[in-house]
């Protein structure tokens, strides 16, 4: 490793550009800036959606114009104009795309430089993609193979459209509108999303997954995700973010949520690359995401999250224990560099007997970024034998981060068991000399330590995933040792 | 305008402090408190504490008288004792050693500058009556304690502020004594700022005894000096609503900080620590290690926060929190945290909650000990090490001797 110091690694990377900043160029159908109840009816007409969800709409909307932001983050950011900011933007098109070929060449281009490439896909991985882009989905693959079994996954539109007894029984039912401001707002704009069902003791023969970007400037992406397993059957469930490279703040305000029935078991991957701002902390995506998840009788609802992304991130994964015998589990690596700041964690809220929540979240604070961790764990007075462990590691690599731990762990029952523990250090100088002593370079420990440090997390992810969240590990820390 | 809200109405009642020392505080106490009511459960730092009770608590001042007896409350028969009885304080009778004085809060010139996290702190910069204020001289090494009794009866309602001053190289024992009998509705809120100077160590133990119908707020504020070293305990074994504030400043480096806590609730008893340990030097450290248990309807809280500056490199610092429930009503919360702004640190924290083991029940009783024998074994080992790390005999005898009372337990130590 002659010649290559550790210092000029990290200035390469810090020089490195946002790898996924790139804008597709294709013509939008965007909607005038602002928010007001016409623009919200423009949205419903365009997607030609039933009255009940105008009106559930228009009453989010209402909801929300009474809400204040909330503050109570450990984040500090300017906050968002909600009147400068494009609430629907569709990629131009008539009609559906009859075959893959019909897809637009550009976007095919796109697709590729995200590195989801779908012929690719389709041969090798057998992972069926949702993309949405902008907020509409543009195609979607393996339907077919899917249809056979009765699972349906689709955009959310298609499925306000041919399945609208399911989206209106299960829609906000986890996270209400009321739930807070982002959700409310959500629950008023939200232009596309992904609808999965899987029907009865059906396990899904293979990954489904959605891929996310914001792409047109000045717009704001809140889409919505609905999950419903039905009783027995299992999902594994993908997603994946990234923003094109742009000075202006984009804001993402998404909701997830999850349906667990009796015995169903669903696992649901994120990995979150949304643009994090320049090294100065200008530009990046905030992202205040709202997911939850219902766990029935013996249900159980994985969430596994690599957060890399992001100028602010204000995002909690939570599940609500109500069955008996139900198991939340939540697996996080949540890595701040340069400016970002994330407020990151779960929620469990234990309700039925017997349940067990599991929370491992490791944080990883670089540069001048701020990670917090901020969980509550709640044993409510029917949930006899609750169980939970959480575990909250914080890794430092510069003297300028910071690494915060807020748990709320709240009791009401005495046959509870919850155990917390959080730990914040730096890499030990011993581990760094042991291996550079047996002839590693110095950036590969680091990437070693790193990786040992997350291991717990990145095993949870499905293949594919896995190694794309080790290359973002990479990318997001590397050089930013001091 | 005055009595616009309930928080101004319960103020109504005092009058304004004529401690000269506080007077530069008076500003900022009053600006935190303009337009606040009491706290609501919104307010992060009153989110477990409903003070309801408190607001349309009656005190009668006509009702407050001293009692006679206030003496039998000392706990360390040795010890230079001083008084405070419903706000009236009564100065040690015994001669002091040279390098030792105490005299009254408001013969002090120049009080430090506390910090006003919420409504009752604010307060009590405005309505502070009386207290103590205590030098200990540098090099001086105390073998007799220092113990501040509180006394508390009928419908008193009051605040009271104490300065503990301890000089280099000093060595001192201190006991704060919270005791209240034959009280109807009583609430207190006494402050105590520590000042501990380089190289001295300073030891507080904290006992409260308090009625069942005792609102008893306190809080404590250190500055601890380089290479010095502080211990607290906080021992609460008896009261209605007990709130205990406890803000630690590490200014100098090289300190080290021992808090512990132990809290023992029945009833309806609410308890609530609230710790801050702000490390603003390197190469400190500090241990925190808080247990309780709680019985009948209780409810305890634990908020516990470790702050890191960014120029506290080197700081070694844990922070532990145990909880027992014993009944189906009891329950806690906890809240362990940690901000950290410096790389170089180790900084933990832990958090448990459960019941007695069933098989270590099972297992001392299938070797012929009693259901009450086991668990006694049980929460004795369970708070061992807190009780471990009280430093004065007396103390620990008191607090075994309530325990066996609360229990019906025959534990010796």
């Amino acid at each position: 490793m002659a010649g290559y110091t550790e210092n000029e690694l990290a200035q390469d990377l810090e020089n490195q550009e946002y790898k996924f900043g790139f804008v597709t160029e294709i013509e939008s159908d965007t909607v005038p800036i602002g928010l007001n109840e016409d623009i919200i009816r423009l949205i419903s007409s365009k997607k030609e959606e039933p009255e009940w969800l105008l009106e559930y709409r228009l009453k989010a909307f209402a909801l929300w114009k009474e809400m204040t932001e909330p503050e109570w983050a450990h984040v500090h950011y300017q906050k968002p104009d909600f009147q400068a900011i494009a609430y629907y933007s569709a990629p131009k098109q008539t009609k559906k795309y009859e075959s893959w070929d019909d897809v637009d060449p550009e976007m095919k281009e796109t697709m590729k430089k995200l590195g989801i490439s779908m012929e690719e896909q389709q041969r090798l991985t057998g992972v069926a993609v949702d993309f949405v882009m902008d907020s509409v989905s543009v195609a979607t693959s393996f339907k077919e193979k899917l249809g056979e079994l009765g699972v349906i996954f689709c955009s959310f539109s298609d499925a306000v459209q041919n399945h609208p007894e399911l989206v209106r029984k299960h829609m906000g039912s986890v996270v209400p509108m009321t739930d807070n401001f982002y959700a409310a707002l959500n629950a008023a704009v939200f232009t596309d999303g992904s609808f999965c069902y899987i029907p009865k003791g059906v396990r899904c023969p293979m990954e489904l997954s959605t891929y996310f970007r914001i792409n047109a400037g000045g717009t704001g992406q809140f889409e919505r995700t609905l999950v419903v397993a039905d009783e027995g059957s299992y999902v594994s469930y993908l997603e994946g973010c990234t923003a094109p490279q742009r000075d202006e703040n984009q804001l993402h305000a998404a909701v997830v949520e999850l349906i667990a029935m009796d015995h169903a078991e669903i696992k649901y991957s994120t990995v979150q690359n949304w643009y994090p701002g320049d090294k100065e902390g200008k530009g990046g995506v905030f992202n205040f995401v709202t997911k939850r998840g219902m766990c029935h009788n013996h249900a159980k609802i994985s969430w596994t999250q690599v957060e890399t992304g992001s100028a602010v991130t204000w995002k909690y994964p939570s599940c609500i224990l109500k069955g008996d015998y139900s198991i939340g589990e939540f697996y996080s690596v949540a890595v701040t560099n340069h400016y970002q700041q994330a407020d990151t964690g779960t929620k469990m809220i234990h309700l039925g007997k017997n349940t067990k929540s599991t929370i491992i979240s490791k944080g990883i604070s670089a540069g001048k970024s701020q990670n917090s961790y901020r969980g509550l764990v709640q044993i409510n007075k029917s949930a006899h034998n609750a169980r939970n462990f959480s575990q909250c590691d914080s890794l430092l690599m510069t003297d300028e981060c910071g690494a915060h731990t807020f748990p709320y762990i709240e009791c009401k029952n005495p046959t509870a068991k919850i155990e917390h523990e959080a730990t914040t250090s730096k890499i030990g100088e011993d581990q760094l000399f042991y291996c550079m002593q047996r002839g590693i370079s110095e950036e590969k420990a680091i990437s070693l330590i790193v990786n040992g440090y997350c291991k717990e997390v990145l095993n949870q992810l499905p293949m594919e995933f896995a190694v794309e969240a080790q290359k973002l590990l990479a990318i997001s820390l590397e050089g930013s040792v001091g | 305008m005055e009595n616009s809200n309930k928080l101004s109405q319960f103020a109504s009642r005092f009058s304004s402090t004529e401690i000269t020392g506080l007077l530069p505080m008076v500003d900022v106490a009053r600006a935190f408190l303009e337009g606040n009511d009491f706290p609501t459960t919104r307010v992060e730092r009153f989110k477990y504490t409903r003070l309801t009770k408190l607001a349309n608590a009656q005190f009668e001042s006509s009702d407050v008288s001293l009692p006679s007896d206030y003496h039998k409350h000392q706990i360390c028969s040795g010890a230079y004792a001083i008084y405070n009885v419903n706000g009236k304080v009564f100065l040690p009778e015994t001669a002091l050693p040279e390098g030792l004085s105490i005299d009254f809060i408001s013969s002090e010139k120049a009080l430090p500058t506390s910090t006003v996290k919420d409504v009752f702190a604010g307060m009590n910069v405005l309505y502070a009556q009386s207290g103590v204020c205590v030098h200990v001289a540098k090099n001086m090494v105390l073998d007799r304690v220092i113990e501040i009794v509180h006394v508390c009866t009928g419908s008193f309602a009051g605040f009271s502020r104490n300065l503990l001053s301890v000089g280099e190289n000093a060595q001192v024992k201190v006991l704060l004594t919270f005791v209240s009998e034959q009280t109807k509705e009583c609430f207190s809120h006494v402050h105590t700022s520590i000042q501990v100077g380089r190289h001295a160590n300073v030891n507080v133990e904290k006992v409260q005894i308090e009625s069942s119908e005792m609102f008893s707020f306190s809080d404590e504020e250190i500055w601890q000096d380089a290479d010095s070293v502080f211990q607290i305990n906080t021992l609460t074994l008896d009261g209605n609503l007990v709130r205990n504030d406890l803000h630690i400043q590490v200014q100098g480096e090289h300190a080290e900080t021992h808090l512990n806590g132990m809290y023992m609730l029945n009833g309806q008893q609410h308890v609530a620590n609230y710790t801050t340990v702000d490390h603003q030097v390197p190469n400190c450290e500090s241990h925190e290690l808080y247990k309780g248990i709680m019985d009948d309807k209780s409810l305890a809280v634990f908020n516990g926060k470790v702050f890191v500056q960014q120029d506290a490199q080197k700081t070694n610092a844990f922070q532990s929190n145990a909880n027992v429930l014993i009944s189906e009503d009891a329950s806690v919360n906890s809240k362990p945290e940690l901000e950290i702004y410096a790389d170089d640190v180790k900084c933990s924290h832990g958090s448990t909650t459960g019941q007695l083991d069933d098989e270590a029940l099972f297992y001392l009783r299938a070797r012929g000990i009693s259901q009450k024998g086991a668990t006694q074994l049980l929460l004795t080992a369970f708070m061992s090490d807190v009780l471990g790390k009280i430093s004065i005999p007396e103390v620990k005898n008191k607090v075994v001797e309530v325990i066996n009372n609360r229990f019906d337990w025959e534990l010796t130590l």
